[in-house]
């Protein structure tokens, strides 16, 4: 009797440190890009959200909803992973929007602590980011900014899912981003 | 025979010695100046800022950092004991909570709790340091003198925030995953009632009756009235994306909310329990307190890396102070 008490307040404190989404701590990554084009220009090529296009490392958008709020994307990247993304605020007159990714297939397996752990296509979770754009005369300042946890989330990560490792997989991501927009947008 | 005449209007000191000690009689009059400095100055505001390991010392008299503190161990929470003297910070990755002296502004000792420890709190007098334990589902009382645990007390799943009733007889805590607001009663150190609240409750405050308490929901975007004397919620009241702490300020006439993913503060008028406005701040805003003086609301922008400074009055943003990367300030970071 004794022994079920115990492997059932085991199972309870497993479920809690997961379900709490705590231990870690809460990582940011902002970029920041000045583009020589107009910020119309720049707004046309990634006002929608269910065309992101513009971002080399991602194939293919699939959207339900149209840019307002509720909507969800699935972006396929180049590996065949995707990530769905939920639109969480949109203004057209600011030129900005934010979002948050609600799902990710996983990109590969590894075992840490004696247990399997699914990698997420971005070592993240509980990830929000925003896009906005400034105009500046001519140009256009374009912000890009996220903020998440790590994806493991208890204590001790393996080096696939640590704060480095998600830091170096945003700031990728959204590098990448931004150069490409500057190139299209200055096309 | 000297004549030494020194006055110093910025802390109001007026030093007028007549002495043969000449030299020596100056150096103790500067010395009281500079000691003095400090205790006529406005309140400080101390603010974690969780990714540089450090705490910001705002002068609120003047809008300026005055001073940095290192504090290992990602620090988050924050409670300003009630005679300014000490500052205690919760830093979850150092398992426990540092105490910093105000006067030193440094470190002075550091306390080890649990795994999981974020919401911290302190007596209306001083007395003890409550700490919640994101993990372990407690909260641990700890004498302030001597930094001993008295009692771990039992309470919801994922215990955040944390107040102290005005009259140091009850503690508030919210418990996220539960739900729900436990009442503690701190004469015997235990859980009196328990309250449904909306879904994932996490910063708290109370009025100055200490008759309703008002909880903000994560999750739910909202924000529970509880009655505390019968531990009831009387209404709920919508704000926006993912809030996250609250506090009241022009005679409990005012509930600001801070709104993490919409960048914004909830004005709540409290007689009709609407919003009567919103406020832009920075990104990710968390941490938010009332100046002593109850109309300057202080808000910690954690994305930002800077602290708004509202006026409750006219409801604009009235300066914003760069603090460190990832400001916090969970909890009540403003001394009185």
């Amino acid at each position: 009797m004794k022994k079920i008490a115990v492997f059932v307040s085991v199972l309870l404190f497993l479920f809690t440190s997961i379900a709490s989404a705590h231990g870690p701590v809460r990582q940011k990554t902002a970029e920041k890009i000045t583009i020589n084009a107009p910020a119309a220009k720049v707004w046309a090529l990634i006002k929608d959200f269910g065309d992101m296009s513009w971002h080399p490392d991602i194939v293919n958008t699939s959207i339900q909803g149209g840019n307002t709020k509720g909507a969800t994307r699935v972006l396929t990247l180049k590996d065949g992973n995707t990530i769905t993304e939920e639109l969480k605020k949109y203004d057209d007159k600011k030129l900005s929007y934010a979002y948050k990714i609600t799902e990710m297939s996983s990109s590969k397996k590894i075992t840490h602590a004696g247990a399997e752990e699914e990698v997420p296509a971005l070592p993240v979770t509980d990830y929000s980011a925003s896009i906005d754009l400034t105009e500046k005369g001519d140009s256009t300042e374009v912000d890009w900014k996220a903020a998440y946890y790590r994806a493991y989330m208890n204590n001790n990560p393996p080096e696939e899912m640590n704060d480095e490792a998600a830091n170096n997989a945003v700031k990728a991501v959204l590098e990448t981003g931004l150069i490409n927009l500057k190139a299209l947008a200055e096309k | 025979m000297f004549l030494v005449n020194y006055r110093l209007t910025s802390s109001q000191l007026v030093c007028g010695i007549h002495t043969i000690l000449g030299d020596k009689a100056v150096a103790i009059c500067i010395a009281t100046a500079f000691l003095s400095a400090p205790l006529a100055a406005q309140p400080f505001a101390y603010i974690s800022n969780q990714l540089d390991d450090s705490v910001s010392v705002i002068d609120t008299a003047t809008g300026t950092v005055v001073d940095t503190i290192a504090v290992a161990g990602k620090p988050a929470g924050v409670a300003v004991a009630p005679d300014g003297s000490k500052v205690y910070v919760s830093t979850p990755e150092a398992k426990g909570f540092a105490v910093v002296d105000t006067k030193k502004r440094e470190v002075i000792a550091t306390v080890i709790v649990n795994d999981g420890v974020l919401g911290i709190a302190v007596g209306a007098e001083g007395e003890r340091i409550y700490v919640a334990d994101w993990y372990e589902n407690t909260v641990s009382v700890i004498d302030a003198k001597s930094l001993q645990l008295i009692k771990t007390i039992a309470v919801g799943e994922s215990p955040s925030g944390l107040i102290v009733s005005p009259d140091n007889r009850w503690l508030y805590v919210a418990n996220r995953i539960s739900n729900s607001v436990s009442k503690i009663d701190l004469n015997t150190l235990t859980v009196k009632k328990t309250a449904p609240v909306g879904t994932h409750p996490f910063g708290l405050t109370i009025d100055a009756r200490g008759e309703r308490i008002y909880v903000v929901n994560v999750k739910s975007d909202d924000v529970t009235v509880v009655e505390t004397a019968r531990m009831q919620p009387i209404a709920t009241i919508k704000v926006h994306m993912l809030p996250y702490a609250t506090t009241l300020a022009l005679n409990d006439s005012r509930l600001l909310v801070t709104n993490q993913n919409d960048g914004s503060v909830s004005v709540i008028d409290i007689e009709t329990l609407k919003e009567i406005a919103l406020i832009t701040v920075g990104d990710k805003p968390e941490g938010i307190n009332t100046h002593p003086d109850d109309r300057h609301v202080y808000v910690a922008n954690w994305f930002d890396s800077n602290v708004s400074v509202i006026d409750a009055r006219t409801l604009k943003v009235i300066a914003t102070i760069e603090t460190g990367e990832g400001s916090r300030a969970f909890g009540q970071f403003i001394g009185k």
